[in-house]
């Protein structure tokens, strides 16, 4: 008996060893930073400024990025859903945590609740057409909701909340979480949100409910033969995903210190589509990983190409495309063979030499 | 009187524009028999199955399952009533395995389709039931893998172990062996053959086979045009005047050898 339960746990270890390290990696990756800044690491603590606080910032938004990502993968990648709205999800969830913070002194707690609440509510307007309209028409219909959002969320009439075209800026975050004062703790806060939120949705994905998700995407009309009211079950996915979306958009409105309306225009939804498009789509994985290139490159080539880093951003996602139809994770387990291969070869073939060098 | 029948039509009819595909046919099935329809391509054959299934709801007429009016029943609710379908064009899960097609059937019907916070694994009772059938047709060896690698006679094995899943009690099977190399048309057959015999199940048969349909079935209904041409036992059919003289001579060769 304890044998087999001792058994399974090595085995549960083993099977997620990447997941594992991966966390590992990123619970030590502030260190690093600090370290290879020179930085000490009771000043890292201390959460005062230098280059390391900055990288932490630059992953913080890796991480929102992440969950974001994650919620349009359950809805397009696995359900097969194409929304074109998917922003509004994130921009009611960031505009709803600045408002409430800032015009009416709200704690977090209940405003995580406002916002869930906004999310099956956003999800439920969405939802009217979905008996009606299949495909690009779901598409299309959706980016026009989300639209009508991203116009009143800049109007005049919202300018006192929302801070028009400009943004919305001013904002006291919650002291516990200050993005600045206690930088550090909000990166291990949103490690632990995306980590949650990532074991969540494999479960979600692993389950009868969404297996079925991955039936409609692949044949609606036959699960429905089959006897799934597939209504419900892309209800259920469209609830989840906005609500994520939605919490996604707290993190970002306590995050970040303006809010701009770019967040819930079409743009930013197009962001989410390259994000698991890059990393491939219906993996799950892949939407982390997509995150995670998608904020690095457009730093990056920022950094090193100013204004004309746009065109470029623009070229590299054709090539990605082109040369990675499947996405990062998509192409990775089609090749994992070949590679584990390959790499068997080049270990084999530097054995000696490269454990020479590092030791 | 309809109880008598598990399956009753009454003047159904179906228009596409000016196109009338099924014109007023009235059909009546008796349980626990093969009821084949047949006709020339375009007679209506396909048409009336997706108003028998709820895939279209019909222009005028009416539908009666166990003397239950189904006409407007919600397309998912059919399966529940116990009514499967298979397609001419063969409807299946291409990127899911073998196993995954028919397990899906399975949970269908089962509890727990909501609850997502447990694995499906959970749930054994479904991949138990899945892999009964997979042996059923006959595809163990190729359990695990995607329906799409799988040759077409393999896909249609697999799209009847969809429908034999849910443990059917009307199964409409539109053109079963459509596209299948010859020599696996007999097994096909056979199968259906036995799963009618031994679950007490009611089949209804479009098929081009004519040595097939008059070989099998109970009742044989001639569709054309449309409308109902003749309907009647093997025999009957085989010697109706009408149908013989109206096509089925010139389409399906001379019947007088079987
Ligand atoms: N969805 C549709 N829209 C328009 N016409 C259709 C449609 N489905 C079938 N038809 C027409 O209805 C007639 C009957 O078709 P069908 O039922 O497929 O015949 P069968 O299965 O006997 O070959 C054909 O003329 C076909 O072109
Ligand atoms: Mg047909």
């Amino acid at each position: 008996m304890e044998n087999t339960k001792e058994n399974s746990f090595v085995r549960a270890i083993k099977s997620n060893q990447g997941l594992i390290i991966t966390i590992l990696c990123l619970i030590a990756l502030p260190f690093v930073i600090a370290l290879i800044n020179g930085q000490s690491f009771s000043s890292l603590l201390a959460n005062e400024p230098g280059q390391a606080k900055f990288y932490q910032g630059l992953i913080i938004e890796i991480f929102i990025l992440a969950i974001y990502a994650l919620s349009y993968d359950l809805l397009f990648g696995i359900t097969g859903l194409l929304s074109f709205g998917h922003a509004m999800f994130f921009g009611v969830g960031a505009y709803l945590t600045g408002i409430l913070l800032k015009s009416f002194g709200w704690t977090l707690l209940p405003i995580l609740g406002v916002v869930a609440v906004a999310g099956v509510v956003m999800a439920l307007i969405f939802s009217i057409v979905l008996p009606r309209v299949k495909g690009i028409t779901f598409a299309l219909v959706t980016l026009g909701i989300a639209q009508v959002f991203h116009i009143v969320i800049q109007s005049r009439e919202m300018a006192k909340f929302a801070g028009a075209e400009i943004g919305l800026q001013g904002v006291t975050p919650p002291d516990f979480l200050n993005p600045i004062s206690q930088r550090l703790r909000f990166y291990y806060f949103g490690l632990v949100a995306v980590f949650v939120v990532y074991l969540f949705y494999k479960r979600f994905v692993d389950s009868p409910t969404g297996h079925v998700c991955i039936a409609i995407r692949e044949n609606e009309d036959r699960a429905t033969m089959l006897g799934y009211n597939t209504f419900y079950y892309k209800l259920v996915a469209l609830i989840i995903s906005a609500i994520t979306a939605a919490l996604a958009g707290v993190m970002h409105g306590i995050f970040s210190p303006i809010i701009r309306p770019g967040i819930t225009g079409s743009g930013f939804t197009i962001a989410a589509l390259l994000m698991i498009l890059m990393g491939g789509i219906g993996t799950l994985n892949g939407a982390l990983i997509g995150a995670a290139t998608f904020k690095l490159l457009s730093f990056l080539l920022e950094k090193w190409f100013g204004g004309a880093s746009q065109v470029i951003v623009g070229l590299v996602y054709i090539l990605l495309v082109l040369f990675l139809p499947y996405g990062i994770v998509g192409t990775w387990r089609l090749r994992r063979l070949q590679i584990k291969q390959g790499w068997t070869d080049l270990i084999g073939r530097f054995t000696g030499k490269g454990r020479a060098e590092s030791s | 009187m309809k109880n008598d029948h598990i399956l009753i039509t009454q003047n159904l009819r179906m228009e596409f524009d000016a196109l009338v595909a099924v014109d007023n046919v009235s059909l009546k099935v008796r349980p626990n028999t093969i009821h084949s329809i047949i006709g020339p391509n375009g007679a209506g054959k396909t048409t009336f199955f997706n108003l028998l299934s709820g895939n279209l709801s019909p222009s005028a007429g009416r539908v009666f399952y166990k003397g239950r009016d189904i006409t407007q029943l919600p397309l998912h609710r059919t399966a529940h009533l116990g009514i499967g379908r298979s397609f001419q064009i063969t409807n299946i899960f291409p990127n899911l395995t073998v196993l995954e097609n028919i397990r899906l059937a399975c949970q269908a019907l089962g509890r727990g389709n909501f609850r997502f916070w447990r694995s499906h694994k959970y749930f054994k009772e479904f991949e138990e039931r899945a892999r009964e059938v997979i042996q059923q047709v006959g595809l163990e060896k190729e359990t695990l893998a995607l329906a799409r690698s799988l040759p077409h006679g393999g896909q249609r094995k697999l799209e009847f172990g969809i429908i034999l899943a849910a443990d059917p009690e009307v199964l409409l099977l539109d053109e079963p062996t459509a596209g299948m190399a010859a020599e696996q048309v007999p097994e096909l057959i056979q199968l259906i053959r036995d799963v009618q015999k031994a679950g007490n199940k009611t089949v209804m048969l479009v098929e081009h086979n004519m040595n097939v349909v008059m070989s099998i079935s109970n009742t044989i209904t001639v569709m054309h045009q449309g409308q109902v041409l003749a309907e009647g036992t093997a025999a009957e059919i085989a010697s109706n005047e009408r149908v013989q003289s109206a096509y089925l001579g010139q389409l399906y060769g001379d019947l007088s050898g079987s």
